[in-house]
């Protein structure tokens, strides 16, 4: 029971350094709102400013598209500028002083009367992320298209079914949790894979090579107890560090959905219905085995490490190991399987994602467990086997 | 007592580490760091371990003190061998090296307690021994505050108190006044005498012989991890063939 002791006093030794506790507590359960609100308020003020924006236009041919000209100048939002001369349309569109130039060809009235195509050219720099330019101008002229064909089809006597052979009805039996889940849960497990490799981090450096570079490891290997009882110790509280910070910035992430305003309120309905105490407690199951998996290498490669320095240098690019399968698992047509529920981290990201979804396979879930399990009892045998080493922990 | 035979450590080398030893060690795979060394500590002495910087005196005391495991020969401390029976031998040991080792967050009554809970002391012998320590070590004013926030001195003081919290029968010093000010390795030389007159076995390691001469009854030399001579502290006076301990210590330590 020495490992309890050796526990207790490393829980004790990390809560009171400032950093572990930042990052641990202050990181995941206020930087994840407080993040998440300033993005959200960001991209809603760019959408609004881009939708509120006045479209300043240069329409060419007006003589030969009455109608379609009269269209745009309705628009909402609009200002025409047909007094910028044709041959300096170009370098305005480039400049950004104008948004789009419409072109209508000489022949547009007579195209149209035979029953003809029209040729029309838009010119905009495709630069603004909301395209919301093109989409202004695309729907005045789908409006004007579909006038247009109704009156061609009113005067051929053709019926709407000629055009239109089939009339689809799509009946989703995705349910809204399902779509949800599908959709944005990937983005779940990869907040709270990163936040359980970074809660773990800081300790594992502690606890590790910190424990070297203070000269105290000496002191803990000379007393009664075991080198079993020293990693034991150790271990487990890097685990409930990353499992806390884990759970945090899970938790920072639900309350930062609770303030974003811009949310619509059945949208919030819904995610708090899939964000029952149920699932949290479903994915908390599976960010255990991976805290643990993580700790366990951690504090292995940190004990390997002569320094907190070179300690620091060893985990650090493992950060991007980390994210990468967990991004994979955001990507869509990655699904959970019996072969992806075997590859650690991807499983977790995939799994939590069908969790959300509510569509959770016990089976894939049982390999899920055992695999990370797995893992993280291998990674342990290691960390105690490097423990044992005398040229890892003497390598000064 | 402490009974140490036919010791023997070898530590492997790396290809670094190879090239940086030179030319002599291109082909080989190991370094001998302890070479064939016996000696014994007797209970009630003071047992001084004499060598230059490299000499493997830290590997011989981190042996003792089952930290590291010999290549070959054993040693038995208080009855148990430090291969075999471990635990046993860390129950038994205090272990302090010239770094204070302590732990910056925590504070000394808490550094003393996780050691006294480590030897499974009882609440009330951890209490009584605690305080009594803590009045001839004069620490109560700083018991509760942080260890980060103490004076060097204060900082030595726990880790006395820390070594011998649990009383044990075997004190192992490596180098324990080394970077440390004349005051606080008074207190340290202090502390190894009161060791030997409370009859514990007491093995001390360094590289100054004024120490040496203060309070050791036995002492040994060791260099290049052999071990050149080993007899009491009066019988090496005897044949002093130099004017000064210093002298007489370079002197052998040339005739190896």
């Amino acid at each position: 029971m020495k490992f309890l002791i050796i526990a207790k006093k490393e829980m004790i030794d990390i809560t009171r350094d400032k950093r572990t506790i930042l990052m641990m507590v202050a990181v995941p359960l206020l930087m994840v709102p407080i993040l998440m609100g300033s993005m959200m308020k960001i991209v809603s003020s760019q959408a609004e400013k881009a939708s509120a924006k006045q479209l300043k236009v240069r329409f060419v041919g007006e003589e030969h598209a009455p109608n379609l000209y009269q269209a745009f100048t309705e628009m909402d939002k609009v200002i025409m500028l047909n007094q910028i001369p044709i041959d300096s349309i170009q370098s305005y569109i480039q400049e950004e002083f104008l948004d789009a130039a419409i072109y209508v060809n000489p022949t547009y009235s007579k195209d149209i009367a035979g029953n003809g195509q029209a040729n029309i050219q838009i010119h905009f720099k495709g630069t603004d992320s909301f395209d919301i330019a093109r989409d202004r101008i695309k729907a005045v002229l789908k409006v004007s298209e579909n006038q247009i064909i109704s009156s061609r089809m009113d005067r051929l006597n053709i019926q709407a079914s000629v055009v239109k052979a089939y009339e689809i009805q799509y009946n989703d039996v995705a349910s809204k949790q399902e779509k949800f889940g599908k959709l944005a849960g990937g983005w779940l497990p990869y907040i709270f894979i990163i936040f359980g490799f970074m809660g773990a981090m800081y300790p594992a450096v502690d606890l590790g090579s910190g424990e070297k570079e203070r000269g105290t490891l000496e002191t803990i290997l000379s007393s009664p107890a075991t080198r079993l009882d020293v990693v034991m110790g150790k271990f487990l509280v890097i685990m409930s560090a990353a499992f806390l910070t884990a759970f945090l910035g899970l938790a920072g992430l639900l309350i930062g959905i609770q303030q974003i305003s811009e949310i619509p309120p059945p949208v919030l309905t819904l995610i708090n219905e899939i964000f029952s105490v149920k699932s949290i407690a479903l994915i908390m199951t599976l960010v255990l085995p991976v805290s643990a998996f993580f700790s366990a290498v951690l504090l292995g490669l940190s004990i390997y490490a002569r320094s907190f320095k070179e300690a620091q240098s060893i985990i650090a690019p493992l950060n991007i190991v980390i994210i990468f399968p967990a991004v994979i698992g955001t990507l869509p047509g990655i699904e959970l399987n019996s072969i992806t529920a075997l590859i650690p981290i991807l499983n977790v990201s995939l799994a939590a994602k069908d969790i959300i979804a509510g569509v959770i396979n016990p089976f894939f879930m049982t390999e899920v467990y055992l695999s990370l399990f797995g893992f993280a009892a291998l990674a342990l045998l290691w960390c105690v086997s490097a423990f044992n080493k005398e040229s890892t922990i003497f390598r000064n | 007592m402490i009974t140490v035979k036919n010791l023997v450590k070898d530590f492997s080398l790396n290809r670094k580490q190879r090239k940086e030893l030179g030319d002599e060690y291109k082909n080989t795979k190991t370094i001998r760091a302890v070479d064939d060394i016996s000696f014994e500590c007797k209970p009630g002495r003071i047992y001084g371990l004499l060598g230059p910087n490299g000499a493997g005196k830290t590997t011989t005391l981190r042996m003792i003190a089952t930290m590291l495991k010999p290549s070959s020969g054993f040693i038995n401390v208080t009855g148990f061998d430090t291969v075999n029976q471990g635990q046993n031998v860390r129950e038994q040991i205090g272990f302090m090296t010239g770094q204070t080792a302590l732990y910056d967050r925590l504070t000394p009554t808490e550094m003393v307690k996780y050691i006294g809970d480590l030897h499974g002391m009882d609440k009330i012998t951890f209490q009584n021994r605690k305080n009594k320590l803590f009045d001839i070590l004069d620490m109560h004013s700083f018991a509760d505050r942080r260890i980060a926030r103490l004076s060097t001195g204060m900082k030595q003081k726990t880790s006395i108190a820390r070594t011998i919290i649990h009383d044990p029968q075997v004190m192992v010093f490596d180098e324990p006044t080394s970077g440390l000010d004349v005051m606080t390795s008074r207190a340290i030389m202090d502390l190894i005498r009161s060791c030997r007159e409370e009859g514990k076995t007491v093995i001390f390691s360094t590289h100054r012989m004024g120490e040496v001469n203060q309070v050791c009854n036995d002492i040994a030399i060791i260099y290049k991890g052999k071990l050149f001579y080993n007899d009491t502290l009066d019988k090496f006076k005897s044949e002093m063939t130099q004017p000064t301990f210093e002298e007489e210590f370079i002197y052998r330590v040339g005739e190896a």
